[in-house]
């Protein structure tokens, strides 16, 4: 089975500097992979352990994001055989549409594929989207959600939780799907893996993204409003701080 | 008005009069759409709505109508799509997104007109940021955070018109089987006072103290995502965060919880947020009423014998 996973490079939060004017700056901010890319990458892995497979990653966006090498060896350690990159600095890839019409194009691009992978959201705009979307754009079966993966002959078995029931879908492939970002637990790439990455090949795909305008306009990006908060500290936890603790409750709510 | 239409489309019964009363404010036109047979769209029709699609779901999913509901919307020249944010919500909004060739916004805190246009604003970076945004083009799709538009105080006439979806249903993938889930969480979105359960308890067992605490509060019980991920000692749906539930409870208590930007854009519209945590320096504090500093095996025992 040819399976691709799709994986974002994403300013690391912990890493934003916030600005006088309440801006972010994401210039300090190093890059990572979204974490919840980490679980369709390990959920491919599961799949070629099952099944043979080859395992392409594939990762869309700007020069700054996709050109280090560490980046790179950090997703090729974690399984993939080898690696595909979009590099284009006039997208900014803000908007679920515009991130899925470019995988799409890349994946029409593509040698062909059974499975198409997605992580649940990214880490940095979270919007759930993409995968849904990749499906849609190109009239294939799209998942979101899945907590289970089972291949059963030409077709797919895929566990999908909701909120308050399980699906058991059968899905023909090629399709997407959104794996829960509870489907498995992403292993650490061992010693081995991480020497073999810089041995695997990275191809960076030429390709023409449509310039059509994204269907999104951002009019502003503020550090949230802090609640106010009284912050009444105390240390300590012996019999008088929860007393006083005891007391702060019983006048709000008791 | 800043739009003209607004398609209001839910998977859950409870959202829908909610989003109906939050999209009649935004346009003059609201057409719900709903699943299942025709008498529970009639249940539904004093939902705001002046027209209701159902669409059957006995032999199909909700997801099978988006192409149909997609036809529906392109019939007026502009329109926003507002669903509930839920899982299969979310998968609709994609594909529909997709057919009226517009990104979608997820998990939308806030919707106003300003200037003719409708503003939307959502949380990105793990909490460190609010975006606002409009769409450009013709449509747009948005899911709804819960409670965005407050308590519904209008009543609505019943709807104009009860009509089956036109289009068919175009089913993409077999449903095999639908299974209960078992251990479904509380409802936390909904609760009015939350015992919030961190990376500081140090085993499964200790959710018995953490509970009885819960109890005597009349409190849900929730956690951080590692004490539901990693640590699996609680159900995904109880872990409170940006990616989990968002919470607004008059009352907040907090165990051991560090206060990850994450976490806090979970819990900050809280009214009173109470933290114990035995490290001084945790983020918490900072968005804190009431903190103490101190190690919750010794605080919470002997707050469970003062509220006994």
């Amino acid at each position: 089975m040819k399976i691709i996973t799709c994986c974002k490079i994403v300013p690391d939060e912990q890493e934003i500097q916030v600005l006088p004017g309440k801006e972010l700056d994401l210039t300090k901010a190093s890059w990572k992979i979204s974490q919840y890319d980490l679980n369709a990458i390990e959920a491919a892995k599961k799949l070629s352990a099952e099944i043979p497979s080859t395992l392409t990653a594939l990762s869309i966006g700007n020069s700054n994001a996709l050109e280090g090498s560490k980046i790179r060896k950090d997703i090729l350690s974690r399984g993939p055989d080898e690696l595909s990159l979009v590099i284009d600095d006039t997208h900014h890839f803000s908007d679920s549409l515009e991130t899925a019409g470019a995988i799409a194009t890349a994946l029409k691009n593509s040698d062909g594929f059974d499975l198409v992978l997605c992580g649940t959201g990214s880490g940095d705009l979270y919007s759930q989207e993409v995968g849904v979307q990749i499906g849609a754009l190109l009239g294939i079966p799209t998942v979101n959600n899945v907590t289970n993966i089972k291949v059963k002959g030409n077709a797919l078995e895929v566990e999908r939780t909701l909120e308050d029931e399980i699906e058991i879908l059968e899905v023909s492939i090629p399709a997407v799907l959104s794996v829960s970002s509870d489907i498995n637990v992403p292993s650490v790439p061992a010693m081995k893996e991480i020497m073999r990455a810089g041995k695997k090949p990275v191809h960076i795909l030429d390709i023409a993204l449509t310039d059509a305008a994204s269907s999104v306009e951002q009019l502003s990006q503020l550090v949230p409003e802090q609640q106010e908060r009284r912050m009444e500290i105390i240390e300590g936890d012996n019999e008088e701080a929860v007393e006083s603790l005891y007391q702060f409750l019983r006048k709000e709510i008791l | 008005m800043a739009v003209q239409s607004i398609f209001v489309i839910t998977d859950k019964a409870d959202a829908l009069a909610e989003l109906c009363y939050g999209a009649r404010k935004l346009a003059d036109q609201v057409t719900a759409v709903v699943f299942g047979d025709r008498p529970a769209a009639e249940k539904a029709a004093a939902c705001g709505a002046q027209t209701i699609f159902y669409g059957p779901v006995e032999s199909c999913r909700p997801e099978d109508y988006c192409k149909a509901i997609a036809e529906e919307v392109r019939k007026v020249p502009s329109a926003l799509v507002l669903l509930n944010n839920s899982i299969r919500c979310r998968c609709i909004a994609g594909t529909l997104g997709a057919y009226l060739n517009t990104a979608v916004m997820t998990c939308v805190n806030e919707i106003s007109p300003e200037g003719g246009r409708i503003v939307c604003k959502r949380t990105v970076y793990g909490g460190s940021a609010v975006r606002s945004q409009v769409f450009t083009g013709a449509y747009g799709v948005v899911t709804a955070g819960n409670g965005i538009f407050g308590d519904i105080d209008t009543v609505f006439p019943a709807a104009d018109s009860i009509a089956e979806i036109p289009g068919k249903p175009e089913c993409a993938v077999r449903l095999v089987a639908r299974n209960e889930k078992k251990g479904g969480g509380a409802n936390l979105a909904a609760a009015k006072r939350i015992v919030d359960v961190g990376r500081g308890l140090a085993a499964q067992e200790d959710l018995d103290m953490c509970r009885q605490l819960a109890s005597l509060l009349g409190a849900e019980l929730g956690c951080s995502r590692p004490v539901a991920e990693n640590n699996k000692w609680m159900p995904i749906a109880n872990y409170i965060g940006l990616t989990g539930v968002t919470v607004k409870p008059d009352l907040l208590f907090s165990m051991g919880v560090s206060g990850q930007v994450q976490h806090i854009a979970g819990i900050n519209k809280s009214k009173v947020i109470v933290a114990v945590n035995k490290d001084k320096s945790a983020p918490i504090f900072k968005n804190a009423d009431f903190g103490l500093v101190g190690d919750i095996y010794k605080v919470i025992p002997e707050l469970i014998k003062k509220l006994s």
